[in-house]
């Protein structure tokens, strides 16, 4: 699949400065498209096809983000991010402040680009991505003023309030209503990473909220091939879409026929919930 | 305040003009900013563009920057359009989106020139 890359502006910080040397060496070494993020912002039907048809890759310099907070504006999927400021740290060189790429800056550029490569290697998919569709019929289980909503086709959930949406060797997983209403206002997704192998039950990501933390765990086993990146910056997502836009990583799936048999169908996991939600009103 | 400027080579010498400005020429007098930093509403570079006059730079006619400054509340003093230098650069090669030739470099110290002119008044362009 080609790949369209929208870096941050990169003028007044060593780091944008380098963000924009590595979207102009991708597209020169892979082809990929360069999207203008001024531009995009004025006109994104501009890009509309570029986007359609193309991976994302967002490249951010500094802390602010202004390409990702950009890319979340316009709803934009996000398939891989990159933090120059990170990177460096990782890679432990020190860049300096100067406005032109000096040799550790391109040695920077060079480490960022091999990354993406090895990163791209192990979480391309064989396939186009599944079309997942957003629930369209609830169970729901009403505890005290507290109305919580299961998907009553098409999911299916372990123990431990998350659920599971698979199409053909693909699925999405994700956490339940339960879980957004009992953490209330989630600020923080930390996501898994992406070319993991995972067995079921292993932690595919982890959510914070003012109240509590949780760390999600996979209803199956396989390889993490996506994850919701939009999550990192609108985490709110969670609370607004559990079952749709609130998806927390996309697997391709190693053994769903054993998977199955832990898991539960909407029936048996409403009672789950109205046992949960009795104990902590307790 | 150049326009963001990638994957063009007109962007590039919007930007290429802008350092020469602020780094060489004018260092004292003009200082550049992300462009990006006022679309994604950052309040400190909202607050400096309100307090100073502000020379665009854009590559093509659509005008990215001066639009984004003046939506930001940008005083725009002077916009230049790099197309219209190349106006009087016939048949020019200026080079590609990454890489400035001779011509392109030709543009940029004629654009630079003129904004630092206008930077320090006419005088004392160090």
């Amino acid at each position: 699949m080609k790949r369209a890359i929208l870096p941050c502006n990169g003028l007044d910080k060593q780091q944008g400065v380098l963000a924009r040397e590595l979207a102009l060496r991708l597209m020169e070494t892979q082809g990929a498209e360069v999207i203008c993020p001024v531009l995009l912002n004025n006109s994104p039907a501009r890009y509309e096809k570029a986007l359609a048809d193309a991976s994302l890759l967002v490249i951010d310099g500094c802390p602010t983000r202004c390409a990702s907070k950009l890319a979340n504006k316009l709803g934009l999927r996000v398939d891989d991010k990159v933090l120059v400021s990170e990177e460096a740290k990782s890679a432990g060189l020190d860049v300096g402040e100067s406005l032109r790429p000096g040799s550790v800056g391109m040695q920077l550029v060079e480490v960022m680009e091999a990354g993406l490569a090895r990163a791209q290697e192990l979480a391309v998919s064989e396939e186009p991505a599944t079309d997942f569709e957003s629930p369209t019929d609830y169970l729901t289980v009403t505890y005290d003023k507290f109305i919580f909503k299961i998907p009553a086709q098409g999911y299916l959930f372990n123990e431990n309030d998350c659920w599971v949406q698979a199409v053909g060797s693909r699925a999405r997983v994700g956490v339940s209503d339960f879980v957004q209403q009992s953490l209330t206002d989630i600020t923080y997704f930390e996501p898994a990473e992406v070319g993991r192998e995972i067995e079921q039950f292993d932690e595919i990501g982890s959510l914070e909220s003012g109240k509590s933390m949780m760390d999600a765990l996979s209803p199956v086993s396989g390889r993490i091939v996506a994850v919701n990146s939009q999550l990192v910056d609108s985490p709110e997502l969670v609370n607004e879409d559990p079952y749709g836009r609130g998806w927390i990583a996309e697997i391709e799936l190693t053994d769903f026929d054993s998977d199955k048999e832990l898991l539960l169908d909407a029936a048996a996991y409403s009672m789950i919930v109205e046992k949960k939600a009795a104990e902590a009103q307790r | 305040m150049p326009c963001s400027g990638i994957g063009k080579v007109h962007g590039l010498i919007a930007r290429e003009a802008t350092y020469a400005v602020t780094d060489e020429l004018a260092p004292v007098n003009a200082e550049t900013l992300c462009l990006a930093l006022l679309v994604s509403g950052d309040e400190e570079a909202l607050a400096k563009i309100q307090q100073s006059d502000c020379i665009t730079i854009d590559g093509c006619p659509k005008l990215c920057a001066a639009k984004n400054v003046e939506m930001a509340g940008g005083r725009v003093v002077r916009s230049i359009r790099v197309v219209d230098a190349f106006k009087n650069h016939r048949g020019a090669q200026p080079g590609t989106a990454t890489t400035l030739a001779d011509d392109g470099w030709t543009i940029v110290r004629e654009i630079a020139g003129d904004i630092a002119g206008c930077v320090c008044g006419g005088s004392e362009v160090k």
